[in-house]
């Protein structure tokens, strides 16, 4: 058994080396292959965080004070003045509790900022669906509800331009991501499969004598196996390294714009937590290894018998 | 040991390799198998192996019909029959120990069998010092040794060997010859394709001959025709 297995390892890392440029080209494609699967999977969380604020139509969101946030008949009182503007279609609330729950969403990236938020810190909330065509409305409410002419509210906030803009490009941004890694992975298979038929022609003399001598299919199958694991796990080793590095860019350059108000800033809402990452990294490595190992196993199988 | 049953096999549909092949070679025979390029001695060798498949008609190796047997169990088939080839198939970038240890190695022997056994099997065939060399350090005739201790490390039943003396002058062919006829002496049966007139005449062992795929003549202590 053990001989076995030092063979299997042996005769890839032998193959590893003579096929160095076809090998290298096939790690590199599946390590930008999944790296655009990975930034898919960062930017798909970072907009479904950025959005989670602004779902069902609603534009406007008014913050309760904390300290106001447990008083229902004020909360009540504040959503029928809301409600009595014309042009506001709908206003719901979320308790506390809620907005706790949202708020973990939306400030994902901002691990330290949340260690410190408790429920009883979090402001309830009003969320204002308006009429359709009625634009100039919300800003005209945002300053009549503004903190300093109501004396329960703490902050409002109105989804800008911008994150109208971003949720309607999102669905575009997402398609043509999964479209392009989708694509790229496929090379990567086709480019492994190559790969791995180059390497069982250059030593189709051998095998022919592994066939003649008694040599299972498996035995002279699983070194071509490993070898694509093997491209297929390094390329996603690689790619991990990419995503650490681009989602730090990412965070850096968030933290330089937007307001310094996290509650209101809808941008930080973009980062995505450490634990998704570290999901997004498993998933790549484990998605890396099984291309590289199936795409090497079907190339093997099929060019057995050279 | 190995029994065919009117065999048969036509290559793409129209080249008739075996026309209705009987015959029987028991264990520890030496059996030659002579006729022209393209007679069907091949294919015969080929179909002994499972390299290839009857389109009717039976094989039987040990009493089995490796016909029916499932793919899976060829390998093992296989470990129990050694091959030698006119041109030997060796592995250019192994040296000769190496060549020979590759065919204990693939089929999972320990290390310590293969040391042990592989300079044994060298020192059989006369090649005790040289099994650092590389194949192409080595002669024809020393190349065709390298290949039978590969196909005899094993200790197998039986011994195919296709024109194995098809490139090598005569008098290296018949220290070949002497080889083989040793090793059929410890009771491996021996089946060589050739259509080296000389030696065929030399060993008087059974001779069946082939024409265009049809066996015309199986005769005990033959010669070539």
């Amino acid at each position: 058994m053990f001989s076995r297995i030092t063979y299997a390892f042996r005769e890839t890392w032998a193959s590893f080396q003579r096929n160095l440029t076809l090998t290298a080209a096939a790690i590199l494609t599946a390590a930008v292959a999944l790296l655009l699967v990975g930034v898919t999977l960062l930017i798909q969380e970072g907009f479904s965080n950025l959005l989670a604020k602004w779902t069902g139509g609603v534009e406007m969101i008014v913050y309760v004070k904390p300290e106001y946030s447990t008083d229902q008949a004020r909360i009540d009182a504040l959503q029928q003045q809301l409600q009595s503007n014309a042009g506001v279609k709908k206003v719901t609330q979320l308790n506390q509790a809620e907005s706790f729950e949202q708020a973990k969403r939306v400030l994902t990236g901002q691990a330290s900022l949340l260690e410190t938020l408790t429920v009883e810190k979090m402001p309830a909330q009003l969320r204002v669906v308006p009429e359709e065509g009625t634009a100039e409305l919300l800003p005209l409410l945002k300053e009549q509800f503004d903190p300093r002419n109501n004396p329960t509210v703490w902050a409002v906030g109105l989804a800008t331009d911008d994150i109208k803009v971003v949720a309607k490009i999102s669905n575009f941004v997402r398609r043509f991501t999964i479209g392009a890694s989708v694509v790229l992975l496929i090379v990567a298979v086709v480019l492994i499969w190559n790969t791995i038929r180059t390497a069982m022609f250059a030593r189709r003399r051998e095998i022919e004598v592994m066939k003649l001598v008694g040599a299972t299919n498996w035995f002279i199958r699983v070194p071509f196996m490993l070898e694509g694991l093997l491209q297929g796990l390094i390329g996603s080793l690689l790619s991990c390294g990419g995503l650490a590095l681009v989602n730090g860019l990412w965070n850096n350059s968030l933290g330089s714009f937007g307001s310094k108000d996290l509650l209101t800033n809808d941008l930080v809402a973009l980062q995505v937590s450490g634990p998704f990452l570290r999901g997004v990294m498993i998933i790549i490595l484990i998605v890396g290894a099984l291309v590289g190992a199936i795409a090497a196993g079907i190339a093997a199988s099929r060019f057995l018998d050279v | 040991m190995i029994k065919l049953e009117n065999v048969s096999k036509v290559y793409n549909d129209e080249v008739v390799a075996l026309r209705d092949a009987s015959f029987d070679i028991p264990k520890g025979e030496f059996i030659f198998l002579v006729g022209a390029s393209g007679s069907g001695k091949s294919t015969l060798l080929r179909l002994m192996n499972r390299q290839e498949s009857p389109e009717r008609g039976s094989v039987f190796v040990a009493g089995r019909n490796i016909n029916e047997m499932p793919d899976s169990k060829v390998p093992f088939l296989r470990r129990n029959i050694g091959n030698i080839f006119q041109d030997y198939k060796l592995l250019p970038n192994k040296t000769v120990f190496e060549n020979v240890a590759f065919a204990l190695e693939v089929i999972g022997r320990p290390k310590h069998v293969i040391r042990q056994q592989v300079p044994a099997v060298l020192d059989l065939v006369g090649l005790a010092g040289k099994q650092d060399r590389f194949p192409h350090q080595l002669s024809g005739g020393e190349q065709q040794r390298v290949s039978i201790a590969r196909a005899f490390v094993n200790r197998p039943l039986i011994l195919l060997a296709d024109e194995p003396t098809g490139n090598l002058d005569p008098s290296t062919g018949e220290g070949i010859m002497r080889l083989l006829d040793r090793i059929n002496k410890t009771g491996t049966t021996v089946v060589m394709a050739t259509h080296d007139q000389r030696i065929v005449n030399m060993m008087r062992r059974r001779v069946v001959q082939l024409d265009r795929g049809v066996i015309v003549r199986d005769q005990a202590r033959g010669v070539y025709d």
